[in-house]
């Protein structure tokens, strides 16, 4: 039975190209990458294609984070919602397709980083909250659901510019939250 | 310990970083930021480090079951060849080098050619106690070819492309199913070398898959790999 410790040592596997690691990654994690891409497409058959796709990816460059120690877990989210929000944007016009996706990955968190912020782990949740509500539920849509600023804007009912500028000034907040708190 | 960014970036490239994260950059200014992103270190360590923070907000995702098909359609995707059983050895060597990069044809055919075994060709019985793992690095600048020969219980190897760097070696393992990577010995720097496998090692090649680290020189000093993997490829029969 898989626990969330043994993610890195999968991951490691899968770079050597263990396929018996990359089934039990698979049973691992599949269930919550395939619900974040769920929440982000928001269509079975499409989030199914996705996961496949993504898993396919992670076949193909695990090697990249094969010598991680630490926040496998924000390696494969980077990695599924890259691909998701790609996925999505190409589907929505005007929501810009992110075509830079594909090397999303390559800057995907590194073990260095990863232990740099590894204690800040659930402060995420506490600057959040520090936030104004409706700004900090913005940055959580954003990530979670995937929505773009015209969703946001309609969501919130404000100018797009607005809806802007109110997640850029809640970015900096939270960086500074996130540094200090 | 708070990090201190030597580079201190600007209010609005931590922004703009964030927003690129989390995917809501327009278009136009997200293709200006990818660009500058490939050269600037400091911009790139700002996206892994929300990268990094965002992540744990997936936690109040509540995980789905994914249907049986998914997986099944992966396995077809990735791992065809073990779909396709009964194929005799010829064609599917042709078949896999057909698939292979250009790359990996040619360090492949380099070992075979130098290796005096090299009767293996379209117009030759396929000999079934050969093996072949074509190790091929992610940017394609680090070639490595391993002919393994049941019968002599001998492993060749060829190393083409980049060398290690000063002080690094490029060190061999068999990952067998569960076990742990098994060291077969450091890489020649560059060309083909002859590393026999020792007799109790033999009867796990089959099916193995072989994995090149990069290691300090003369291998890593604890047995178990300590540095990044730069190459792996399964052993397949030829």
């Amino acid at each position: 039975m898989p626990v969330p410790n043994d993610l890195a040592d999968m991951l490691a596997r899968v770079a050597m190209r263990d396929r018996a690691a990359f089934s039990r990654l698979y049973q691992a994690t599949g269930p919550k990458l395939f619900a974040i891409c769920l929440r982000i497409l928001k269509d079975r058959t499409e989030a199914e294609d996705a996961l496949q796709d993504i898993f396919v990816k992670i076949w193909h460059s695990a090697d990249r984070y094969s010598t991680a120690i630490a926040s496998p877990q924000a390696w494969l989210n980077t990695v599924t919602r890259n691909h998701a929000i790609d996925l999505l944007r190409a589907r929505k016009p005007g929501g810009g397709d992110l075509d830079a996706a594909e090397t999303l990955a390559d800057d995907a968190p590194t073990p260095e980083d990863s232990a740099v912020t590894a204690s800040e782990g659930r402060r995420i949740d506490a600057c959040i909250s520090a936030l104004n509500p409706p700004r900090g539920e913005a940055v959580r849509l954003a990530y979670v659901e995937g929505d773009s600023y015209i969703e946001l804007s309609q969501r919130f009912d404000v100018p797009m510019n607005t809806m802007r500028s109110w997640l850029r000034r809640s970015l900096i907040q939270l960086r500074e939250c996130l540094s200090h708190g | 310990m708070a990090e201190r960014d030597p580079m201190q970036p600007s209010d609005s490239d931590i922004a703009t970083a964030g927003e690129y994260v989390l995917g809501t950059l327009p278009q136009p200014e997200r293709q200006e930021f990818a660009r500058r992103l490939e050269t600037d270190e400091a911009l790139q360590h700002q996206v892994r480090l929300w990268q990094t923070q965002f992540s744990p907000l997936t936690d109040e995702v509540t995980a789905v079951p994914v249907p049986q098909h998914v997986w099944a359609g992966l396995q077809a995707r990735l791992f065809s060849d073990t779909a396709t059983p009964g194929q005799t050895g010829v064609p599917r060597f042709w078949r896999w080098l057909g698939i292979g990069s250009a790359l990996v044809a040619a360090s492949l055919l380099a070992v075979v050619l130098l290796d005096p075994l090299s009767t293996i060709g379209p117009q030759a019985p396929a000999d079934e106690r050969l093996w072949v793992s074509d190790m091929v690095s992610q940017d394609g600048e680090i070639r490595l070819a391993a002919l393994y020969d049941e019968d002599k219980g001998e492993m060749r190897v060829s190393v083409g492309g980049q060398a290690p760097g000063e002080g690094r070696d490029w060190e061999l393992w068999l990952i067998k199913d569960e076990m742990a990577p098994i060291s077969l010995g450091v890489m020649p720097r560059q060309g083909t070398a002859a590393m026999p496998i020792p007799d109790e090692l033999r009867a796990l090649v089959a099916d193995a898959t072989l994995a090149i680290t990069d290691e300090p020189a003369g291998g890593s000093p604890q047995g178990v790999a300590t540095g990044p993997v730069v190459a792996a490829a399964q052993l397949r029969r030829i």
